[in-house]
Formats: C-alpha cells, sequence, structure tokens
C-alpha cells in the first residue's frame, strides 16, 4: 500500500538567496502511514508548522521532494489540487478563519471546492456538524454567535466535511480550557475510530501527546531529532528536556519512583494505569 | 491579614447590547473579592467563565457597570483614576506577538516608561534592571521576533516591571508556550512575587500552575464560586470537573491511591508513595 504522506530530503528556508535566509526545516525524511495516529511535538520555533504546510502543498519545499499516496504533488497544478483534498489542514486557532453568514455555510466552504452535489455537500456538512459534538439548531446560526470552543469545532468540522484521508491539526487544543480540550480530543478519536482516517496532530502537551499518538516526531531546530513509539520517545526524557520539552507529568512521576528504587515502569502515561500499578505493588508488598 | 491591594465590591460588568442585535450579558455578576498585597493569586475557571473580564476590570481597562473597583483606594471610576491605577496594576496577555511594539528588546521594554514620561536616564537604569530580573539582559539588543514564546513573554513581563507596578496580571500567559517556556515564564512570575513581592495574579487552565499559588480562586458563570488553598481546592476533582476544569496528574493520582492529603507535584507524590511503599529500598 502506498503511504499517503512521504518526505523525501525536505529543506525549506525562508528568504532563500538573501543573507538572512535561515532553513525553517532541514532534511526531512518522514512518512506517515494509512491509518496512524502521529503526535509531532518540539519547541515554539522549531518547524512544526513549516513541517505540517508542506503535507497539502500550501508550502513548497525549497529542496526535496513530498509525495501524497505516491504523487510528487508539485508535479502539476491538478495534482496539487487532488492533494489539498486528500490532505486535510487544520491550523492553529482555526476559528479566525470562520467568515461565512452560517455555520453550515463554512463547514460547506471546503467541500463546496471540491465539486460535490449539493446534496452530498448538505450530508457532508451534517456528518461533520455530528463528529465535533456541533447541535443541529447551532448550524443556521452565525459563526460569530458560537462559544469559543464551538468556533473550534465548526472549524474543525469545515476541514472533516472534506473527509480527507489524513486529517492534520496543529495544536487543535490551544487555548481551550480542560473541558474543551478533553472534548477536542475525544472527538478527534472518535473521528479516526469511524472514518478510519490517519490523523496528525501538533501538540504542547505531553499528557495529550501520550494520551492520543501512536507514534511521536520531535522536532527540534527545524531537524527530525527522535522519532519513535510513545514509549520509545519518552523514554528520552532528559534529552526531551534539552529540547524544550518533557514527559507527561504521571510519567515523571514513575520515572522519579523508579530512581528511588522502588521496582515500577518507567512507561506509565494514564493515571488509571499507574494507580492499579501502585496498588497492586502495595499489595504485594503487605503480603 | 495583610493589606488589600484591589478591592472588588459587588461588581458587575454588562457587556452592552450592538447595533447588530447581539443582546448584551453580565459577563461578571455581583463579585467581591480581594487581592491582597503580596499574595499569588490564581483565577481559574473554564472559556467564557468571566475570568478575564475580571482582569479588565482590575486595571481599569473597563470599569464596572455596577459596584466598585478600588486600587490602594482609588476607584476606577474615570479615564484619569484609570491611569493611575495602570501604573499600580500592569497586565500581561496570552499572545506575545500581539504586545511587543518595538523592533528591539530593550525598545520594547522601554515603551511604557517613556509614555509615563520617566527620564531618559531613570528608564535606562529600569530597562536594564528589568531585563536582568526575567533573564533576558543578554537578549536586550535582539529583534523580539526572533525569540522563542517564553522569551517572548518574558519580554512582556519586563515592559510591566519597568513601569514599577506593584502588581502584575497575567491572563494565561503560557496559554501558547512549549512546556519549557511555560516552566521560563511561571519561575520568573514565581521570583517576582517571592523575592520582589510584587503581587500576582495568574488566570490559567493548567492546573499544575495553580499549585504553585497561595490562594486558588475559581471563576464560573461570571461569579467567584470557589477559593482556598491549591490543597484544598484540589482535594475537591468532583467541584472542579463540573466546572469545566480538571486536577494536576499528581493530584489525581493521589486521589486515586486514597491518600488523606491530596499531592499537588510530582516530588510531593513520589514522597507520599515512598512512604505508602514503607520506604524506598536503597534507604
Amino acid at each position: 500500500m502506498t503511504d499517503p504522506i512521504k518526505l523525501i530530503n525536505v529543506s525549506h528556508y525562508y528568504s532563500q538567496g538573501l543573507p538572512v535566509q535561515v532553513a525553517a526545516v532541514k532534511n526531512i525524511n518522514l512518512t506517515i502511514k494509512a491509518g496512524e495516529a502521529v503526535g509531532i511535538i518540539g519547541h515554539t520555533g522549531s518547524g512544526k508548522s513549516t513541517l505540517i504546510s508542506h503535507f497539502n502543498g500550501l508550502l513548497k519545499p525549497s529542496e526535496g521532494t513530498v509525495l501524497v499516496d505516491g504523487e510528487d504533488i508539485h508535479k502539476d497544478k491538478e495534482t496539487l489540487r487532488r492533494s489539498r483534498f486528500k490532505i486535510g489542514l487544520c491550523f492553529q486557532y482555526p476559528e479566525s478563519q470562520l467568515f461565512e453568514e452560517t455555520v453550515a455555510k463554512d463547514i460547506a466552504f471546503g467541500p463546496g471546492n471540491m465539486g460535490l452535489s449539493d446534496s452530498e455537500i448538505a450530508l457532508r456538512v451534517e456528518r461533520a456538524a455530528e463528529f465535533v459534538g456541533l447541535k443541529r439548531e447551532l448550524l443556521s446560526k452565525s459563526p460569530f454567535d458560537l462559544s469559543g470552543g464551538e468556533k473550534r469545532r465548526a472549524a474543525i468540522a469545515g476541514v472533516m466535511a472534506m473527509e480527507p484521508e489524513v486529517l492534520v491539526l496543529d495544536e487543535p487544543a490551544a487555548g481551550l480550557d480542560p473541558r474543551g480540550k478533553n472534548e477536542i480530543l475525544r472527538m478527534i478519536m472518535n473521528y479516526r475510530e469511524q472514518t478510519g482516517s490517519t490523523i496528525v496532530f501538533v501538540s504542547h502537551s505531553m499528557e495529550d501527546i501520550a494520551a492520543t499518538a501512536e507514534r511521536i516526531i520531535v522536532m527540534n531546530h527545524g531537524e527530525i531529532a527522535l522519532e519513535g513509539t510513545v514509549d520509545e520517545v519518552f523514554s528520552h526524557g532528559e534529552s526531551l528536556r534539552t529540547m524544550g520539552l518533557n514527559v507527561p507529568e504521571i510519567t515523571r512521576i514513575f520515572m522519579m519512583l523508579r530512581q528511588r528504587g522502588i521496582d515500577v515502569p518507567s512507561n506509565i502515561y494514564s493515571v488509571e494505569e499507574g494507580a492499579r500499578i501502585l496498588r497492586g505493588l502495595a499489595e504485594g508488598r503487605r503480603g | 491579614m495583610a493589606e488589600k491591594l484591589i478591592e472588588l465590591k459587588n461588581v458587575t460588568y454588562v457587556y452592552e447590547a450592538d447595533e447588530e442585535g447581539e443582546p448584551g450579558y453580565a459577563a461578571v455578576k455581583d463579585v467581591s473579592l480581594d487581592i491582597h498585597k503580596g499574595e499569588f493569586a490564581v483565577i481559574l475557571g473554564h472559556n467564557g467563565s468571566g475570568k478575564s473580564t475580571l482582569a479588565k476590570l482590575m486595571n481599569a481597562i473597563y470599569e464596572p457597570s455596577e459596584g466598585t473597583v478600588t486600587v490602594k483606594g482609588i476607584p476606577s471610576d474615570s479615564e484619569e483614576n484609570g491611569d493611575k491605577i495602570r501604573r499600580i496594576v500592569g497586565m500581561v496577555f496570552q499572545n506575545p506577538d500581539n504586545q511587543i511594539v518595538a523592533t528591539i528588546v530593550e525598545d520594547d521594554v522601554a515603551f511604557g516608561p517613556e509614555n509615563l514620561g520617566v527620564e531618559p536616564s531613570e528608564i535606562r537604569r529600569r530597562v536594564d534592571e528589568a531585563l536582568k530580573t526575567v533573564g533576558m539582559y543578554e537578549h536586550r539588543e535582539r529583534e523580539p521576533h526572533k525569540l522563542s514564546g517564553g522569551q517572548k513573554q518574558r519580554v512582556a513581563i519586563a515592559g510591566v516591571l519597568a513601569m514599577q507596578t506593584e502588581c502584575i496580571i497575567l491572563d494565561e500567559p503560557t496559554a501558547m508556550l512549549d512546556p519549557v517556556g511555560r516552566e521560563e515564564v511561571i519561575n520568573t512570575i514565581r521570583r517576582l512575587n517571592k523575592e520582589m513581592g510584587i503581587t500576582v495574579v495568574l488566570i490559567t487552565h493548567f492546573m499544575e500552575e495553580a499549585v504553585l499559588a497561595d490562594r486558588v480562586i475559581v471563576f464560573d458563570g461570571g461569579r467567584c464560586i470557589a477559593e482556598g488553598t491549591p490543597r484544598e481546592i484540589f482535594s475537591q476533582p468532583g467541584f472542579l470537573i463540573d466546572h469545566g476544569l480538571d486536577i494536576p496528574q499528581s493530584a489525581q493520582l493521589s486521589n486515586a491511591l486514597g491518600f488523606e492529603e491530596c499531592a499537588l507535584t510530582p516530588e510531593e507524590c513520589v514522597d507520599k508513595i515512598t512512604e505508602m511503599m514503607g520506604g524506598a529500598k536503597n534507604d
């Protein structure tokens, strides 16, 4: 099976050719496989947003090749256009880009560009709204009358309505309160489960990444510094710290317990699992 | 009881109906609250709970629709008083890119005192001192847009310090930062509070930041619905979750393990677990 996204030796320079030229990303080789959930982490300015803007051809690499379903997306205009629909990109604070008169029209904007029939568009709007948990009566409202969390969900629904093979989200939960954040994450995972779509998302929350990603890509100063399963990446706690990152708080607790000589695994990412292990251990010691 | 720095008495703030037919609504309802000199207070609340409106009332960006806000006895009822209040209470916002005005770090920090008409030599002294305090002195000649998010926020904090305010209100200053950037900002805030005695009001969605406060104030529906020490507040997980909030993983774990007193930080949690296990093996 062809991989939905493959980057080969991709570099992107801002102000190319000028003395102030900076490489925003350098020598990136990476493959996103069909159906996987990939988390991207990295300090601010590490190149995460530049990287994902290459996935659907929004940015053209200064060097290297971007393949979508095995095709060079910059081959011609038509391939690029098709790639835009295959790879759905949702930016940071996407609610700032809502602009239509009604929420329904806003969600319909993406699929509307795909040349679909009106009935198909209507169906997709409805489905996407359902995925993000927007109530039907909100669809006829102006997007500007929605609450912050609802606006965020409407914006994400707009990308989901294109039914892309890969849904790419740049910090989908940034700035939301804990409940709003948990709702967004649950909704994304539910979407993945029901559609089988590939998910790539950027986050600054190690806890969220641990809870939702299968594989993690770590960006540092424009390059991929680490890549692997959640266990593999979070076993590099020290290096992550030097890159402006960390391990989840619960994982940190288990790493510290190990340092104290308490025999617990260090790859713990949820409070429930951690509590279960500690209870078992305490009983064993008593018994 | 410490001296009151900011006093809110029965404060209501109503956003008026606009011309496009948007109905008005009260974002803050009948709130009475004091911020004491030298304290580190954290305000928690879900999006739309009224916390940012509260912050803007505290530094006289907004005047209350009903009730009174006074800062060191000055009521926020006129523009003139508002100016006076903003010299006492400074504000740092969420997005560092929206609050940087100059193209060089030190010029940005100097912007506030320049507007106050401070003597140039005094400005120089204040800017240097403020940048040293936030650990950004060596970056003073850099362009702000080339700094990391955490560095930009520290420059914004230096800008407030250079105005020699007694109190800083920070509205979700770490929402856009990576983990280390967040730590840099939080450590800076703590130092200002502990070492310089600056009063801090921190609005945040990060529960692990709230554990550092002297006092946590929980906001919902425009009202103050709970206040207490972090330990008091985080011992009631159900209550916080009902109000759209959460508790740090350390507190979650200690609650799940049934510890009598909830742990607030990973360090505290590890100590309590070690105790539960009958001490560490290599002790």
